[in-house]
């Protein structure tokens, strides 16, 4: 399952996590973003219990946005206690994001 | 909507040169249901040949002649090549999404014979992308609210997207690098110099061309071709060229190449030869594939 996440909500979702946190940013004007929302709920699937996702509308979210300089979406990032420890910018296929994850866990 | 894109295709392959014709008709023989992308000269390299003497059984034909000659094979096995630009791939897991401007097609297997595109990426082109660094200006447009955007401009259409960025950023620089009108909204600055290097810390911030530098958010380098690795986000690429094995097969499960595309020589008959293995291959792998369900 991936939980909608707003500016007001981000830093709170992050923190409180002791499991690694997956953070898509998207739009919905994004033609990649849509094709990655699919690949991205498979995997919140499969990593039930060990991995947390989220996504973030960067349209409506410009303060986390921007914090994170998100200059092109799809953005993947990864959250380890609180701060960003990888970072994936456009498409990729469900195994590079597995690769991406696996070495956070 | 077309039906074309109700339907899943076994394979499509992109490029209709000489790699990509002869997977076609290898996998027609074969019986499997293809779509096959490209031009209707099918390749201009091969168009404009003017004399060809290593393939073999033509010994100084013109490509024009050779290029007939494929046109031809093709009527005669009833393949028509689909005259459009594939945008972009998607490996979705189970199948691959081919993007053609506003349209979607499918297919589980897919072959990339898409020959070589010249033109080195600029210094700090691939350091910042995603930092900055941008190939789609319309998409990551909204990103850029307010701010300063460059676009380095390789065809008319990069024009449009200019445009479309204008009225949101706040500044844009245009670099144009082909001649002609510019059709550029009054708020654009045009930049007539050549890109150097990109550079910045965590992020772009500076544009250095041969006599000026821009201070600049985002740059976005429109050109007419797209990196293989662009056109598949995930490919394995090693020095501009499609990483493959013996089989033709690259990193991505389904996936092949051939031809120019994946290496030197830049040859016609090394093309065919691997667009036939490429096509063999993807033919197992289908079967395979359908056993499995
Ligand atoms: C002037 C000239 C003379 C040559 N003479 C010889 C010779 O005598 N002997 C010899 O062996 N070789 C010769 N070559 C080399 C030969 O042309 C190439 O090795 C050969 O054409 C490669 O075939 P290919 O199918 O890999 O790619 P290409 O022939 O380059 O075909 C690729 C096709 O795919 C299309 N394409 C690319 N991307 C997309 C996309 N996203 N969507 C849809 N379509 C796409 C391209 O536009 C192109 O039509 C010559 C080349 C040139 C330029």
């Amino acid at each position: 399952m991936i939980k909608e996440v707003m500016d007001n909500t981000f830093n709170e979702e992050i923190s409180s996590s002791d499991a690694p946190v997956v953070v898509d940013f998207w739009a919905p004007w994004c033609g990649p973003c849509k094709m990655l929302g699919p690949v991205i709920e498979e995997l919140s699937n499969e990593y039930e219990g060990k991995v947390k996702f989220l996504k973030v509308n960067v349209d409506n979210n410009p303060v986390v946005s921007q914090m994170y300089r998100v200059s092109s979406i799809p953005t993947v990032m990864v959250f380890k206690n609180g701060s960003t420890a990888d970072t994936m910018v456009g498409f990729r296929p469900k195994n590079s994001l597995k690769e991406l994850i696996d070495k956070h866990i | 909507m077309d039906d074309k894109m109700s339907e899943r295709y076994d394979l499509a392959i992109v490029g209709s040169g000489p790699a990509g014709v002869t997977a076609a008709i290898n996998a027609k023989i074969r019986n499997k249901k293809i779509i096959i992308f490209g031009y209707e000269n099918l390749s201009n390299k091969l168009y404009l040949a003017p004399k060809i003497n290593n393939y073999v059984g033509f010994y100084g034909i013109s490509g024009k002649d050779l290029t007939e000659k494929f046109k031809e094979h093709l009527a005669e096995m009833d393949i028509q090549v689909t005259y459009e630009r594939v945008d972009s791939i998607y490996a979705m897991g189970e199948y691959y999404a081919l993007m053609v401007n506003d349209k979607t097609y499918e297919a589980s297997s897919l072959i990339l014979a898409t020959g070589v595109s010249f033109g080195k990426p600029f210094k700090g082109e691939s350091e910042f992308l995603g930092r900055g660094v941008g190939y789609c200006a319309t998409c990551d447009a909204p990103l850029y609210k307010n701010k300063t955007v460059t676009i380095i401009g390789y065809n008319k259409e990069s024009m449009e997207e200019a445009n479309y960025v204008s009225e949101l950023a706040s500044k844009v620089y245009f670099i144009p690098m082909f001649k002609g009108d510019y059709d550029l909204n009054e708020n654009i600055e045009i930049v007539n110099d050549r890109p150097v290097e990109i550079i910045g810390d965590n992020h772009v911030n500076k544009v250095i061309l041969k006599n000026v530098e821009l201070e600049t958010d985002g740059v976005f380098i429109l050109r007419d071709n797209i990196s293989p690795d662009q056109l598949v986000p995930g490919l394995l690429v090693e020095d501009g060229h499609i990483k493959v094995n013996r089989d033709m097969e690259t990193n991505l499960p389904g996936c092949y190449a051939a031809g120019d595309a994946t290496g030197r020589p830049y040859q016609y008959l090394k093309s065919m030869g691997e667009g036939q293995v490429a096509a063999l291959n993807s033919v197992s792998y289908l079967d395979r594939l359908s056993r499995q369900k």
